[in-house]
């Protein structure tokens, strides 16, 4: 039973989001599962017949970061939202409207429901808060969200119009000052928490960032959701390629299938 | 991609092929460490479409495999170092061949670090009905002598080989090492000891370099190359070894179209397995079974049997 076969997508459009960041519209026409938030797809810059071709070769892992309704009504539109930073990547910003590339997913595992659901704190850092945006629009519907965003300037917090336009509170730390707070987003945290009730914590960014978010939510007792990032060759769970250690003695967990989410309590810090 | 290409093949009869006692559906296997245990690619290839699949390499105990960072690209092709993880072979057994559908064909990986780990888990392995093969893979240190792969010194791998035939029952295969000075003299071993076949090659020794840390990009240092980059090494080593003996060969490199695959048949390949092009496309298999059904038809080929070793002397030769 073929369910999830690796598909050919349309370039709709890939504008810049600024502060260096691009957001890839893609249609995939014909069936695709519904995805949950912070699940991914790997994408590969290139149509399924030019794989052996490309260069790079691998797909490259990359968070759904919307998904919308085609104007046809069959198949879906997937934004993903990337700032290049190798070869990979700068394909995909070679890519022009009407190109095709391939996508395989929805995968992993998303974010778990916040348990009692009275509030939701949401924290991301350079590209991690494009796992962030779908998971803040529906938890935003359900109950008090609140999203601290953080970057080294104003410009660079990605899709920060797209927050705004959410009934949330969002807040913001940019590290030369330019937005909001003058500092380290994780430096947020601990006041937001003193201040409102909150059943969760949810994390996306460098592996410092949700070290330390780890940690502030840890003390205070609040599970807290990470999603993890790591080279991929597959994004199935079958090349073992992206493993993490789960700390001493634990072995390992896959980030693709186990996670990208895991519940931060699960990781072997230390040697992340 | 490949479900439109693959309707109405199922069974075609001139993609069937004689490997090593093996009645297979068609020459296309997945590699083992890139399809899983099979379940997990079932989302994504009909198993009963394509040859069959050999799954990740087993040893007698679950084992975990290397730190962090474990792969790396590299120009066309990829680099990795996973070293033993896997599930053991009696969770094999027990959790993940029963799930597997009825129709698909498993062979079983093993590997160990000395021989009598391998012929252990050869001995549980074929006595289950639903393992149609073994396949050792010789790439693994052999801890007795300092390291060195069993696959890389033709004395080690001789004695291993003839140990395992005389416990396993049914077919055979030796999965090459390239890391050899003379890959012929390492199939003229695993022929004389009994093997009923030999895949042909694993990943190749390589090393990167991370130039901001002055260090290897892999956790493990060395690691093995795999995927398109390596393609021209493996179809040499697969002649090579065509021309050495005359038991089956099963053609493994950097196989990624149905195009690479017919290079493989041509230099003396029965079969082959598709490894790394899985990551790139999870379908590829699938695909690559579509594209050899439609070289047939394409070319009144009556049986891909027929191409096998087929490739014609250089053209100096000829003048
Ligand atoms: C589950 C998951 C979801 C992801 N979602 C997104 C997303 O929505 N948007 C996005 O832009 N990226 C995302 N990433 C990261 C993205 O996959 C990498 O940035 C991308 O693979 C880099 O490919 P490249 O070929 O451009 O860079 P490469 O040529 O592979 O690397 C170039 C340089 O960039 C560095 N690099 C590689 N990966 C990262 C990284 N993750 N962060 C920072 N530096 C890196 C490398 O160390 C190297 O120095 C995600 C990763 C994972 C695992
Ligand atoms: C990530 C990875 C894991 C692998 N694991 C195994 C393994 O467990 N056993 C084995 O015999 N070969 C293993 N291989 C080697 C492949 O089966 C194959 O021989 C090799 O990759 C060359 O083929 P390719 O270029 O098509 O990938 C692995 C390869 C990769 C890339
Ligand atoms: S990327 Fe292959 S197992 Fe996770």
């Amino acid at each position: 039973m073929t369910s999830r076969p690796s598909r050919t997508c349309t370039v709709l459009s890939n504008e810049s989001m600024g502060g260096g960041n691009f957001c890839l519209r893609l249609e995939i026409s014909g069936e695709w599962a519904r995805s949950s938030p912070g699940q991914f797809v790997m994408l590969s810059p290139v149509a399924p017949s030019q794989f052996c071709f490309s260069d790079p070769l691998l797909p490259r892992p990359m968070a759904i970061y919307r998904t919308d309704a085609t104007s046809s009504g069959s198949g879906i539109v997937i934004d993903v939202a990337y700032k290049v930073v190798g070869r990979g990547t700068a394909l995909m910003r070679a890519a022009l409207p009407g190109s095709l590339m391939t996508v395989v997913g929805p995968l992993g595992q998303g974010f778990t429901k916040p348990g009692d659901g009275i509030g939701a704190v949401l924290i991301g850092g350079g590209t991690g808060i494009a796992s962030l945006y779908e998971h803040a629009r529906i938890l935003s519907e359900h109950c008090r969200t609140v999203v601290l965003l953080g970057a080294n300037t104003a410009e660079m917090i990605l899709g920060r119009v797209d927050f705004e336009g959410l009934s949330l509170e969002l807040h913001v730390a940019t590290e030369d000052g330019s937005l909001g707070s003058h500092g380290l987003v994780t430096d947020l945290l601990p006041s937001t928490l003193e201040e409102m009730p909150c059943s969760h914590v949810y994390a996306c960014g460098p592996t410092s960032m949700m070290r330390e978010v780890a940690a502030i939510a840890a003390r205070r007792r609040i599970p807290c959701d990470v999603s993890i990032e790591n080279n991929m060759a597959c994004g199935i769970g079958v090349c073992l390629g992206c493993a993490i250690p789960l700390g001493e003695g634990k072995g390992f967990a896959l980030v693709c299938k186990d996670g990208p989410v895991f519940d931060c309590r699960t990781l072997g810090w230390e040697d992340c | 991609m490949g479900r439109l290409l693959m309707s109405g093949t199922v069974d075609a009869e001139c993609l069937m092929v004689d490997f090593a006692g093996l009645r297979l559906r068609n020459p296309v296997l997945a590699a083992s460490g890139t399809f899983g245990y099979g379940l997990e690619m079932q989302s994504y290839v009909d198993l009963e479409k394509i040859g069959g699949f050999v799954a990740k390499s087993l040893t007698l105990e679950p084992r975990y495999g290397n730190s962090p960072p474990r792969i790396a690209e590299v120009s066309s092709g990829m680099l990795n170092s996973i070293s033993l993880e896997n599930v053991g072979v009696e969770a094999f057994i027990r959790q993940k061949l029963p799930e597997v559908p009825q129709e698909a064909l498993v062979i079983a990986s093993v590997f160990g670090t000395e021989i009598a780990h391998y012929v252990e888990a050869c001995e549980r392995l074929s006595s289950e009905d639903r393992v149609a093969a073994i396949e050792i893979n010789a790439s693994c240190p052999h801890v007795k002598s300092g390291g060195i792969e069993f696959g890389q010194n033709a004395q080690i791998l001789g004695k291993l080989v003839g140990q395992v035939r005389s416990s396993t029952v049914g077919t055979l295969l030796v999965k090459l090492s390239p890391n050899v000075t003379d890959i012929a003299e390492m199939a003229r071993v695993c022929e004389a000891e009994g093997a009923d076949g030999i895949s042909v090659i694993n990943a190749l020794q390589a090393l990167d370099v991370d130039l901001k840390e002055r260090r290897s990009v892999l956790w493990n240092g060395l690691g093995g190359l795999s995927g398109p980059a390596i393609l021209p090494v493996a179809l040499r080593m697969v002649w090579q070894c065509f021309q050495a003996v005359s038991i089956p060969i099963c053609g493994i490199g950097g196989i990624s179209s149905a195009e690479d695959a017919l290079k493989f048949i041509l230099c003396g390949a029965q079969a082959i397995q598709v490894g790394t092009a899985n990551y790139l496309n999870p379908c590829s298999t699938e695909a690559i079974v579509g594209g050899l059904l439609d070289y047939c038809q394409e070319n009144r080929v009556g049986s891909i049997q027929d191409l096998v070793g087929c490739l014609q002397p250089p053209r100096w030769k000829v003048s």
